[in-house]
């Protein structure tokens, strides 16, 4: 059985991307900056 | 695994931009893994076309054809062009074109990210090389001459074709960001129902390893290279020994990047070498669950290994050997892939299309990297060879072997599935072969070279190294000029040529082959169902 790929699904999924897509982001932007204040 | 299958025509709606302007808004899969493709393949031959130069000054001891300077440009800029022009966006386009097709999606999860990416590509290669034209006008003197590693403090004090490179390495990294962010996103929340972790395709996989390495290296190589742009420009002194800086900081940081950039590089290869092997051995793929644990455990381990790029700058004894030992730890899971790829083709019914050829090539020639890697990761015998050909051989046959002749083998097993066409598998072979022996014509005297002691990156050497380097700059040259007949396959395999039918492979298995060749425009709208 197969079926078309809902609008409501492929948003959620979308909606689900976009929001992890800005925390791997935002994690990749705080280990650029902090690295700016290890000390050795 | 079995597939419910669909059938798939053209989406009664499909329309979208013609001409240039398709391609620079375009956020279809498919014509962002085209373009990526495209551009590794220009960049291949910018790269090769500069590695030429420099093996043509090699030819004969003596400087014959360019000053030293410039010879130190070519060879820094051929190893950024390769890496992070040709190598890195060919691996990309196989992602962005297949990943969503072996999935089961309609696309990339963030689409408009994804055009974004690429089209961020053409102006930092455009950074990298023109500074070798802005030279010819009086301005700056040349590109960058460092070598890829960017070491301080000769970066410190290098001319303007530093910041050009160092602006070209934030705008790749951000690029690479881009397209790993993507690639993670879509394997995470786009696959078909039914498709679990553990029956996602090896080269998803793979690539999954690898966009978690960038995410977690580019930004410490990023720092690294803002930090050196504000020693030469803002009056900081990370990596200045006299303003209590340190030189050998930089390249902590910049092999905390470097080492697993060169498994980025390969994991995707890795992940694709089971689909070949397994389709042209009319087999399963043997040990997919080790093969899965196999990517994770060189991911882990690829970086805590950094420091064995430079054993010889004096490190204290316990890092030498807690380095030594965890390097040669990676021989362990790759050991278990080369098991793999081998029980894979074991009492199978082999075939040798052309990416068959290039598979088993890649296995020999990887397998030789793999085995002189070992030796440079011994810290008592890494003493001789460092700096020296021996590494420049080695690297190649981690990196051209590994990973080119592991590209040219997804560009031959999936280019009838892009274009609907077969290739000429008479061109394919002779292409297999000519590239095959003129790449050990040209690098297996660099092996005796380095163990002769010449060092790498001199435009000039000692007399009794003439020889070995005019052999391998023929080799070079035949290597070169057979990658043409790559170039003409694809070109004419585009073009036309024999329809290609769905299952291009008669042994291929997997939900790309469920789809037309070439696909639609728009894939798998209709779910299918893995079970």
């Amino acid at each position: 059985m197969t079926e078309s790929f809902s609008a409501e699904d492929l948003a959620r999924r979308r909606a689900a991307s976009r929001r992890l897509g800005w925390a791997i982001g935002l994690a990749v932007l705080a280990l650029y900056i902090l690295g700016f204040f290890i000390k050795r | 695994m079995s597939i419910a299958t669909t059938v798939h025509g053209e989406h009664p709606a499909e329309h979208y931009p013609g001409g240039l302007l398709r391609w620079l808004t375009t956020t279809n899969h498919k014509d962002i893994g085209t373009m990526y493709l495209l551009f590794s393949l220009v960049m291949f031959f910018v790269g090769g076309l500069m590695i030429l130069l420099v093996r043509a000054e090699l030819f004969q001891p003596g400087l014959q054809l360019m000053k030293p300077e410039f010879f130190n440009q070519l060879i820094g800029v051929h190893a950024l062009v390769m890496i992070f022009a040709a190598l890195m966006p060919a691996a990309t386009g196989f992602a962005n074109w297949m990943i969503p097709l072996m999935i089961g999606a309609p696309d990339m999860a963030l689409p408009r990210l994804n055009n974004w990416g690429f089209w961020l590509l053409p102006p930092a290669a455009t950074l990298l090389t023109l500074p070798f034209v802005l030279a010819l006008f009086g301005v700056g003197d040349g590109a960058i001459a460092t070598g890829w590693t960017f070491y301080a403090p000769l970066s410190v004090q290098g001319g303007l074709g530093v910041d050009f490179a160092i602006l070209a390495v934030h705008i790749l990294g951000i690029s690479s960001i881009m397209g790993s962010i993507n690639i993670i996103v879509t394997i995470f929340n786009m696959r078909a129902p039914g498709m679990t972790m553990m029956k996602l395709p090896l080269f998803a996989w793979g690539w999954l390893i690898t966009a978690f390495l960038l995410i977690a290296t580019l930004p410490v190589l990023a720092g690294a290279v803002t930090m050196l742009l504000t020693d030469r420009h803002f009056g900081t002194h990370f990596f200045d020994a006299a303003g209590g800086g340190d030189p050998i900081l930089f390249q902590h940081l910049f092999w905390f990047f470097g080492h697993p950039e060169v498994y980025i590089l390969l994991l995707p290869v890795w992940g694709l070498m089971p689909h070949v092997l397994a389709t042209f051995s009319r087999k399963p793929t043997y040990g997919y669950t080790a093969q899965v644990y196999g990517f994770i455990a060189i991911g882990l381990l690829s970086v805590i290994v950094w420091a064995h790029h430079f054993f010889t700058v004096g490190m204290p004894v316990p890092a030498l050997i807690y380095f030594m030992f965890s390097t040669m730890a990676i021989s362990v899971p790759l050991a278990v892939l080369f098991f793999c790829w081998i029980a894979t083709m074991w009492k199978g019914s082999m075939t040798f299309e052309t990416p068959m050829l290039f598979a088993v090539g890649f296995i020999v020639l990887f397998g030789i990297a793999g085995l002189t890697g070992l030796v440079l990761a011994d810290v008592a015998a890494d003493a001789q060879y460092h700096h020296s050909y021996f590494v420049v051989a080695h690297f190649h046959y981690a990196l051209f072997a590994g990973g080119i002749m592991g590209v040219m083998t997804g560009v031959y097993y999936w280019l009838p599935k892009w274009t609907g066409h077969m290739y000429s598998e008479r061109l394919g072979k002779l292409h297999f072969w000519l590239t095959v022996v003129s790449f050990n014509l040209t690098f297996i005297p660099q092996f005796f070279l380095g163990l002769a002691g010449m060092p790498r990156r001199i435009p000039d050497y000692a007399l009794q190294f003439a020889e070995f380097n005019a052999i391998s700059t023929v080799g070079a040259f035949i290597l070169g000029i057979s990658q043409l007949l790559f170039a003409w396959n694809i070109w004419s395999c585009v073009r036309g040529g024999p329809k290609a039918e769905a299952r291009a492979w008669e042994g291929a298995e997997g939900l790309e082959w469920e789809l037309s060749s070439p696909p639609p425009h728009h894939s798998w709208e209709t779910q299918p169902v893995v079970k």
